[in-house]
């Protein structure tokens, strides 16, 4: 039978591995002893143990520097220090070096067994957490396949024979029926849309973004963004007016995630405001950070809903007619304003409006006395 | 009135492809379907087709890609164009990652995302019918 469980001492007294072998090796254990630090370095490699016992004072290579090897070959392998009675200051300094635990000298084998169980656990515990993180990373990574598979599809094909009926039965439906076709066409259109906000919020590694982060102009992502959301605003007789301050430095992040946060905050400007008013999109520089904010003077935001704001799927108690929204937007936002070392802040007051703030720091090395080209909008 | 294009459509939702073959046989488009891969090359290998609908996530994986990369390798079939249809676009993505989303297997094909607008989807076939020929009497 395998041994469940695979011990390494490392000492150079003989006195001490022949003890540690006949207390805990049997059973369930399996102990491998090493007499210095270089063959304990060896064993490791070979054995891959769940727990090790190091003594502090060895010839040749030093305890700490071998716990130094070890944690660095193995950050979670777990290690108990062996120390002599008088000793105990550099079993503090191994602690600090990332030793699990120590064991002075002399032990008794109740010791020893008690601290070698500990010591497992700990080590089963370890284990578990890192194969638990493995685990979920691949479940999110896969998400997005099973999901799209299994959701996305029988979506996508009922709508696709929406369609096809619409344009088969074109002369045989009344006005009222092709309306109703309508109406189902874009609740099946919502449904995707949220399928895709999921998506994006539970297989999208935002952290990821990080890697494409370059200096970014504040004053183009408001343009791109006021851009993409003035035909909505067009309907609702909206008007955007923007003030993007002269010779702002650049912010450093990723452009397309940044402008999808002002796409949904001035969305939901959109959203929640009154015909025929204004909205107010302004971006400037405040001491080492970049404020961009948008501000409305519709519905506004009732005051116990402010804490939840940011949450997934939350969604206001204020919801004017014929506003729909999964509640996505602004956990999303957030997220990606965080991942940028930034934060969104909002001020609002029902019946008067709201006012959403992106704070996002300078980029390092760039002042605001223009070493970056201006940008006209 | 000239002979309709020949379509073929390899998917393995019969539902989804009812709804896609409607739009294209009211355009009048004649219309074959393969519901497997298998029976997808056989078809290709049988009659000459003038365009390829090909849904990507079929059967346990991206057999949609092995076959538009089978497309790729042969000469016959290289200058079939082919309309890629996909789940998602991330998913496209996904599966390779690093590289474009749109990867280019066969000389002329492109790629929607699942459902079709018919307007675009008609938009899309027209315009790779026009583009292989277009580089059919180039070659010429």
């Amino acid at each position: 039978m395998q041994p469940k469980h695979k011990i390494l001492v490392i000492d150079d007294e003989e006195v001490v591995l022949d003890s540690c072998t006949q207390v805990l090796d049997g059973g369930d254990c399996r102990v491998t002893t090493a007499s210095n630090g270089a063959e304990g370095l060896r064993r490791l490699e070979e054995v891959q143990p769940d727990l090790i016992f190091l003594d502090l004072k060895m010839p040749g290579l030093s305890g700490l520097e071998v716990l130094e090897r070890i944690r660095a070959k193995q950050p979670l392998m777990v290690v108990i220090v062996i120390t002599g009675y008088a000793t105990v200051s550099s079993a503090v300094e191994a602690m600090k070096k990332g030793a699990f635990d120590f064991l002075p000298k002399p032990f008794t084998p109740e010791e020893l067994r008690l601290i070698a169980k500990r010591g497992l656990e700990y080590s089963r515990l370890v284990q578990q957490t890192v194969a638990l993180r493995r685990e979920k990373e691949t479940l999110r990574e896969n998400f997005a396949a099973i999901v799209s598979h299994e959701l996305k599809s029988p979506l996508g094909a009922l709508q696709q024979n929406l369609y096809a009926l619409v344009g088969e039965l074109e002369d045989k439906l009344s006005e009222e029926q092709q309306q109703r076709f309508v109406r189902l066409q874009t609740r099946l259109d919502d449904l995707l849309k949220l399928i895709h906000s999921w998506l994006r919020v539970f297989s999208m590694d935002i952290n990821g973004l990080k890697e494409n982060f370059k200096p970014t102009s504040v004053a183009e992502i408001v343009a791109k963004a006021v851009e993409t959301v003035q035909p909505q605003a067009t309907r609702k007789a909206l008007e955007i007016e923007t003030a993007v301050g002269e010779g702002l430095p650049p912010v450093n992040g990723d452009e397309g995630s940044l402008t999808e946060v002002l796409v949904n905050l001035l969305g939901n400007a959109v959203k929640y405001s009154f015909p025929n008013s204004k909205i107010r999109v302004r971006a400037e520089a405040r001491n080492s950070e970049i404020v961009v904010s948008v501000a409305d003077t519709g519905v506004g935001i009732a005051q116990e809903d402010l804490p939840h704001l940011f949450q997934d799927f939350a969604r206001g108690q204020a919801q004017p007619e014929g506003v729909s929204g999964c509640g996505l937007g602004l956990a999303i936002s957030r997220r990606i304003a965080e991942v940028h070392g930034g934060t969104i802040t909002v001020e609002s007051k029902p019946g008067k409006g709201s006012t959403f703030m992106l704070h996002l720091p300078v980029a390092q090395g760039a002042t605001q006395s223009g070493t970056t080209p201006q940008h006209k909008v | 009135m000239s002979e309709p294009k020949q379509l073929l459509i390899i998917d393995d939702d019969p539902d989804f492809v009812a709804g896609l073959k409607s739009i294209l046989l009211k355009a009048k488009y004649a219309v074959d379907v393969a519901y497997n891969p298998k029976d997808g090359l056989q078809a290709l290998r049988n009659k000459a087709y003038d365009l390829l609908l090909l849904d990507v996530m079929m059967g346990r994986g991206a057999e949609g890609i092995m076959i538009a990369r089978k497309l790729g390798k042969d000469p016959k079939l290289r200058s079939l164009p082919v309309l890629i249809i996909t789940g998602i676009r991330e998913q496209m993505a996904f599966l390779f990652p690093g590289q474009a989303v749109h990867p280019h297997f066969v000389e002329v094909d492109e790629l929607v995302e699942k459902p079709v607008a018919p307007k675009l989807l008609l938009e899309k076939v027209a315009g790779l019918l026009k583009t292989a020929e277009t580089r059919k009497a180039a070659a010429k």
